[in-house]
């Protein structure tokens, strides 16, 4: 007997050929009432290489009803692989390949796929899954398979296949032609792996600085968050409260305000510089511009997510060794050395490659501080955009920052997602832990006070920028540069939005919490099934998941143009583009959330379900969901803010209807109208603070205690991996 | 399975609402500052009842878009921005063939412009390249106000000096282009190596540098003279405009047709009216102190002196080329970014 | 075993093999449980007991061979559509539930309405005695009383087979022996049938019809508790059920059953069972040795006393191992160091091949 599901998912199948819109349109929802269904399309003597999708459900239903699993998948098998064949053979200009044209003749032209095709490919590989289930595929659980076919054939339409695209142009040239010559002349170019700047002639590539700096953010992001959990957990210092709160910032600072605030601070005119050279006469200098003010912009900005790291990795340490430690007659500092030490590497190791990482991803602070110091992700930008329009050496480069990423997750994740020896239980532990050795304290206060300092005037800046004349001159309170973004007038039809910033600020906030129960749903499944459920190619699909979180922002946003900007799937300028973009760019938060706090769940609590009856579908709704709450309040959080705050990757994205606040803030910026770029931050933050808040009061709380500790301090460690 | 279903659906609804276009007559990729594409757009609803959108990026975003649009271009109109890239279009046929019945109005160099891309673009302004200094600055430092090309090169303005990167910016090239045209090759590029002695920052975007000179990051900035106008106005900043003694290039910023697009007929309409006196003159009211390409249309007060402006025939079919270009970028970025300072 | 043989069996394996990549879990296992018994699978970790009764309930899929239940076959459902339940190790009670929402959850899941599954539910936990707990978590209660909850929650269903996953190994020594009572009461008395997983002897001897005994993925040997403690089929068997003291010894066959086995001195009659004349094994209950003026010459190598009987090391005068044995007299002690002669009482022999 066929389950239920599969009647309804049969009848879909049909629904979508008979009645539903076969071909998009511009307005989706115009789509949906004006479109023709495919036997109107055919009475018009239309397109009639679509005739084989129309007998296609006949064959399922047949399937279905008389329990033919075989039938049913070769059918669904069938029907997926016309549809993408027709799709891409024919487009709205005709044959997609010359060589057709010249075999078959004709001129035949069809506009992209709509709702009707969206739902007869979702239905046939539900159908695919309830048949493949039925011949005892993953344990026989139509709900896994359908579920993984799903974000499979996700995850190739929306990351694979437009990386690809881009990736190929690496080995053309400017017209399209296959030029290997000229990819290996990118390839090796000085300007990636020159090294001039070792001998004083000149600077270095973009690789090895991208690298150098990726190295000395993740080192010295480490050791500043290492000195900061120190000081939060095992001094008396009061300062555990204002760290952790400090530590949340970043992750809702738009990225690039801190290089503004550090300009306003440090420039060459910046206060701070003008107070030196007043006061001591020191000579002003653009020391800034360059690595050491990126540096210094990353690592205010990725320390707090080492901290947040080794707190959790520092609390997970059980006092009672470090105690027993002392009773065998070792010293403070012994203690430290020979058990604290080891038993945290590992995760000190973790803190350090995810700096590595992110200072990689890293677009908004070397785009505003930079200077004349490359690094790969705003040269990517700049090889698409610049003056020289080099499509292919944005790819090379791209390939180049992959291949990193890549190798850093792969690390990651043998060494030390292996070399985990925390002492977490579920046992409490009434062990104290032993004070600092007093060398080691005293250097955890010299870094970590005037760091806190420099941290709490970078946000003060960002903060209160915007309310004043002149930040650093005239501190004059004002609403001007608010006004100017976000002002209300009264005209001739009533209240009206006049600030320049309410179009961008709309539809940011509604696009990015479109995408947050979207994204923290796909990567929640995607967590479970890669969590939970054993299949074959399960290493492989992981990997594919993994490839969204490595890709850099700048490549998604130029292969989403290339891959979505023609039938059959044709999203170019809709909000969807964007919603797409913020899902799979973010959902590995997801993931790494859901992992997290999976892994915290005993697995029998599945199976017994199981064997209770209750289908996986249902087991995921009533067990697991209710469980994983702290993890989906997480992935929601975090989904929206990485949309909120999301640069890169939507540059090339937006359009007149669709802008964005941080494509409008980075313009201000470019224009030094900091007050109206500051203004806007800070209600952009003040934004996500609400947003946070209202979204933990919407979910609720949870009511088994216990594992929520976990999971809380394990969310930001998977934001900070993508 | 039924709320698997339910959740299905309702993503979908959700999607859906989330791709709702508002429908517009006439889109408009525009590579001018904000304020001015945003007044021109307005202006030409207003004067025609003609719904226009309005998308702005630098010249280099809009061409790089344009470009991975072409197989089904998004935008009918490309108004504004240097116009290298507007020519690089033409020459790769991205572009609509278009004779304006308004082309008899416009000034020759406007003309020159639209008659060297086969009539796929035309000239809507022009702007003389120059630098400008920050004269706090200078006053601080106590040296003498320069005039010419020839005194960036002085010992006193080490570290003083900003340019944009020519591989990224279109300003930047132009200054490139501008003093091959002026000295000859060889000379051009001993003049870069030394100038490479001064400079402190070669910056992405073609606009920093006059940003920065106005904000004194940096004591002088090479960019287009209107640009350092519009700083020094709107932004007050003491920042004084430089026509360089030696002779300077120019840009003429272009508005094109994109071939495909959906609404020709409405794309021409702007077309013509983009070029026309009302659309030309309200150029100033928005920080832009171009040259306006219609005749009728008289040059703004605070517009650098053309009179005053050494021009020289600036050869945009050569150097707009992207064989050309691309030898020169490439000899700049070995000869002059890589040395040692 | 009052039960008069079904026609069809509850449970049926035909050949199954389970590979975990290259290693066989269960390697060509075949058996039938009949119903209303309690069969045991009995087995050291690691012998693929666990695996067998995942198996069972759907939770591991066969890499060949037949699942049959209740004469249907099963070998490609779901668990979700097999009419089994389980009992876990952990007990795996969803912690967000109360006692009474867990308890429902299968009969939710099936389709039934709140009000008739609170009612079958409530009739259940008072079987196990836990009324006036329903609204409790998890949580609040007590290892046994978790225990039962799991026990209710699985029988609730009526399932046509209930499986049991070590259920004793999470309580302590005391009430480990009271819940495991319980359960073979609960399966007599409901007419159960039961596949329990334990790798405890003693508990399997307890409460099975049948035992299983498993190792290194096969069958070692199937059949009764007192078929297995008296009469195993091979070393491993005797080893691992009853702690058998095994000697090697010299068999002769004498007619077609009984055989002679010559340890030292001694010559035993006993059934050979089938086992190959020459050398072979004696297993020898630890209760089987009988301390006297008779037998093989041997020396007390330590001696404990156990309240009610006392427990010997002793070494047989030319074997270097050391006999286990246990002896009810606790009035007049061995010593450790004395000298005795030890005999054999021929109910706690067996030879097996060697």
């Amino acid at each position: 007997m066929m389950p239920i599901a599969a009647r309804g998912w049969s009848a879909a199948f049909a629904l979508a050929v008979l009645a539903l819109p076969w071909f998009g349109h511009e307005d989706p929802v115009v789509a949906l009432f004006a479109g023709e269904a495919l036997p109107l399309v055919f009475l018009a003597g239309d397109r009639l290489w679509l005739l084989p999708l129309l007998v296609l459900p006949a064959f399922a239903q047949f399937a279905v009803r008389h329990d033919r699993p075989r039938l049913l998948v070769a059918t669904a098998a069938v029907a997926l692989a016309w549809l993408c064949l027709e799709g891409f053979a024919i487009n709205h200009r005709g044959w997609t390949w010359q060589w057709l044209g010249v075999i078959f003749g004709g001129k035949p032209t069809q506009p992209a796929l709509g709702w009707g095709a969206l739902l007869y490919a979702l239905a046939a590989t539900q159908l695919a899954a309830i048949g493949l289930a039925r011949q005892g595929w993953c344990r026989g659980d139509a709900f896994v398979l359908g579920a993984i076919l799903l974000i499979l054939g996700a995850i190739l339409i929306f990351v694979f296949s437009p990386v690809m695209t881009v990736l190929i142009s690496a080995v053309r040239d400017n017209n399209g032609n296959f030029a290997p010559a000229e990819f290996w002349a990118k390839f090796t170019d000085r300007s990636i792996w020159g090294l001039e700047c070792l001998t004083g002639a000149g600077s270095c590539g973009a690789a090895w600085n991208t690298l150098a700096l990726a190295v000395v953010v993740g080192l010295l992001s480490t050791l500043l968050g290492l000195a900061f959990a120190l000081v939060a957990l095992r001094t008396g210092l009061p300062l555990k409260g204002p760290i952790r709160l400090l530590s949340l910032l970043p992750i809702i600072t738009p990225p690039f305000v801190i290089g503004l605030a550090l300009i306003i601070m440090f420039g060459r005119t910046g206060f701070v510089t003008t107070f030196l050279y007043q006061t001591f006469d020191i000579p002003r200098s653009r020391w800034l511009y360059g690595w050491p003010g990126v540096t210094l912009a990353q690592l205010l900005a990725f320390t707090p997510i080492a901290f947040l790291v080794l707190v959790g990795v520092l609390q997970s340490v059980a006092p009672s060794l470090e105690e027993a430690a002392g009773t065998l007659r070792a010293g403070r500092w012994r203690t430290f050395r020979t058990v604290t030490w080891p038993l945290i590497r590992p995760g000190v190791a973790n803190a350090f490659l995810i700096g590595f990482i992110e200072s990689m991803a890293d677009f908004g602070n070397p785009l505003m501080l930079g200077g004349s110091f490359n690094v790969l992700s705003t040269d990517i930008f700049f090889a698409v955009v610049g003056a020289a329009q080099d499509q292919g050496r944005a790819a090379v480069l791209g390939m180049i920052l992959l291949g990193f990423t890549m190798a850093a997750f792969t690390a990651q994740r043998l060494w030390v997602g292996r070399a985990r020896y925390t002492t977490v239980t579920g046992k409490g532990d009434s062990g104290v832990p032993p004070p600092l050795p007093l060398g080691l304290r005293a250097a955890c206060y010299a870094t970590v006070l005037p760091w806190l300092l420099l941290t709490v005037v970078v946000y003060a800046i960002v903060l209160g920028g915007g309310f004043v004349e002149t930040i650093g001159r005239d501190h004059t309170p004002t609403w001007k540069h608010f006004l100017i973004a976000f002002g209300i007038d009264h005209g001739v039809s009533g209240w009206f939005l006049s600030g320049s910033a309410w179009n961008s600020f709309i539809t940011t906030m509604w696009l990015s919490a479109l995408s947050m129960p979207l994204t923290a749903a796909l990567g929640l499944i995607t967590a479970w099934l890669l969590a939970r459920q054993e299949f074959r190619g399960r290493g492989a699909f992981e990997f594919l998941t993994m490839m969204s979180f490595a890709i850099p922002g700048t490549v998604i946003g130029v292969s989403y143009i290339l891959a979505f900007n023609t039938p059959p799937v044709e999203l170019t300028g809709t909000g969807m583009i964007l919603v797409l973009a913020f899902m799979f760019r973010n959902m590995p938060v997801g993931i790494r959330a859901g992992i997290a706090s999976l892994s915290q769940i005993d697995k029998s609590l599945d199976e017994a379900s199981l064997t209770l009856g209750a289908r996986s579908w249902r087991t995921f709704r009533l067990v697991i969901l209710p469980i994983l709450r702290p993890a989906i309040i997480a992935a929601m959080v975090y989904s929206f803010v990485r949309a909120v705050t999301s640069v890169s990757a939507v540059i090339f994205l937006t359009t007149a209807e669709y802008q964005l606040a941080t494509v409008y803030i980075v313009g201000r910026a470019e224009m030094s109208e900091y007050g109206v770029a500051l203004a806007y931050s800070a209600v952009l933050i003040a934004v996500m603070v609400g947003a946070l808040v209202l979204i933990r009061l919407l979910v609720g709380e949870q009511r088994i205690g216990r594992r929520s500790a976990n999971t809380a301090e394990t969310a930001p460690v998977g934001l900070a991996a993508s | 399975m039924r709320s698997a279903r339910t959740m299905l659906v309702a993503a979908a609804a959700l999607l859906a609402s989330a791709a709702m276009p508002a429908r517009a007559d006439v889109v408009v990729y525009c590579s001018a500052d904000e304020k001015m594409c945003r007044g021109l757009i307005t202006l030409f609803t207003k004067e025609t009842g003609i719904k226009a959108d309005m998308t702005r990026q630098s010249s280099g975003e809009t061409y790089a878009r344009i470009r991975a649009e072409k197989d089904n271009p998004r935008a009918d109109v490309w108004w504004g921005g240097t116009g290298d890239p507007h020519l690089q279009a033409a020459e790769e046929g991205l572009l609509a063939e278009y004779k304006s019945p308004m082309l008899p109005k416009m000034r020759d160099w406007a003309v020159r412009q639209a008659e060297l891309a086969k009539f796929q673009t035309v000239g809507v302004y022009m702007g003389a390249l120059g630098y400008g200094y920050n004269s706090e600055e200078l006053g601080r430092k106590k040296l003498a106000a320069p005039a010419c090309w020839a005194d960036l090169l002085k010992p006193e303005y080490k570290g003083e000096v900003q340019m944009a990167d020519p591989n990224s910016s279109g300003t930047a090239y132009t200054m490139l282009a501008t003093l091959v045209q002026l000295w000859g090759e060889e000379q051009a590029f001993d003049y870069l190596k030394k100038l490479h002695r001064n400079i402190n920052d070669y910056t992405k975007s073609g606009a920093a540098p006059a940003q920065a000179a106005g904000k004194g990051e940096t004591l002088v900035g090479v960019a287009f003279q209107h640009d350092v106008v519009m700083v020094a106005l709107t932004g007050k900043r003491p920042l004084v405009t430089v026509s360089p003694c030696e002779g300077t290039g120019y840009e003429v910023g272009s508005m094109s047709l994109i071939k495909g697009g959906r609404n020709a007929a409405d794309a021409r309409k702007f077309y013509d009216w983009a070029l026309g006196a009302s659309a030309q003159k309200i150029m100033p009211e928005f920080g832009s102190f171009q040259v306006p390409s219609n005749s009728d249309v008289a040059v703004p007060k605070e517009a650098p002196d053309l009179s005053a402006i050494k021009l020289i025939n600036y050869d945009f079919a050569k150097y707009g080329s992207s064989a050309e270009r691309r030898r020169l970028l490439a000899r700049w970025t070995n000869e002059v970014k890589g040395a040692a300072r | 075993m009052t039960q008069p043989p079904a026609s069809v069996p509850a449970v049926t394996f035909q050949t199954v093999t389970k590979r975990f990549g290259q290693v066989a879990a269960v390697d060509a296992v075949s058996f039938d449980i009949a119903p209303a018994t309690l069969v045991t699978l009995l087995g050291p970790s690691g012998c693929g007991k666990t695996t067998t009764l995942r198996l069972i309930a759907g939770l591991e899929h066969a890499t060949a061979g037949r699942i049959l239940i209740d004469g249907q076959d099963v070998t490609h459902l779901s668990a979700a559509d097999r009419d089994v339940s389980m009992v876990f190790q952990s007990y795996a009670l969803f912690p967000h539930m109360t006692v009474m929402e867990n308890t429902c959850y299968g009969l939710r899941a099936s389709g039934l309405n709140k009000a008739d599954a609170e009612a079958r539910a409530a009739d259940k936990l008072r079987l196990v005695g836990l009324t006036g707990y329903e609204r409790r978590l998890p949580s609040e209660l007590s290892g046994g009383q978790q225990q039962r909850v799991a026990v209710a929650r699985a029988i609730v269903l009526e399932p046509k087979v209930l499986l049991f996953d070590e259920p004793l190994s999470n309580l302590d020594a005391k009430l480990r022996r009271r819940v495991r009572d319980e359960i073979r009461a609960l399966q007599q008395d409901l007419r159960l049938t039961v596949a329990y997983v334990t790798h405890d002897q003693e508990e399997a001897l307890a409460v099975s019809d049948r035992i299983i005994v498993m190792s290194h993925a096969r069958i070692a040997q199937d059949g009764t508790p007192r078929e297995l403690y008296e009469a195993p089929a091979s070393r491993f068997v005797a080893d691992f059920i009853g702690n058998a003291n095994l000697v090697p010894v010299a068999l002769r066959h004498a007619d077609a059953t009984t055989g002679e086995a010559t340890i030292g001195p001694l010559t035993l009659r006993l059934p050979h069972r089938g086992v190959a004349p020459g050398a072979a094994l004696l297993a020898i209950r630890p209760h089987a040795l009988r301390f006297g003026a008779e037998g093989i010459p041997a020396r007390i190598a330590h001696a404990a006393y156990l309240g009610s009987h006392m427990e010997y090391g002793v070494m047989l005068e030319g074997h270097d191992v050391e006999l286990f044995a246990v002896a009810p007299d606790i009035a007049q002690p061995l010593a450790a160091g004395q000298a005795v002669r030890v005999s054999f009482d021929p109910a706690g022999l067996a030879v097996v091949s060697g």
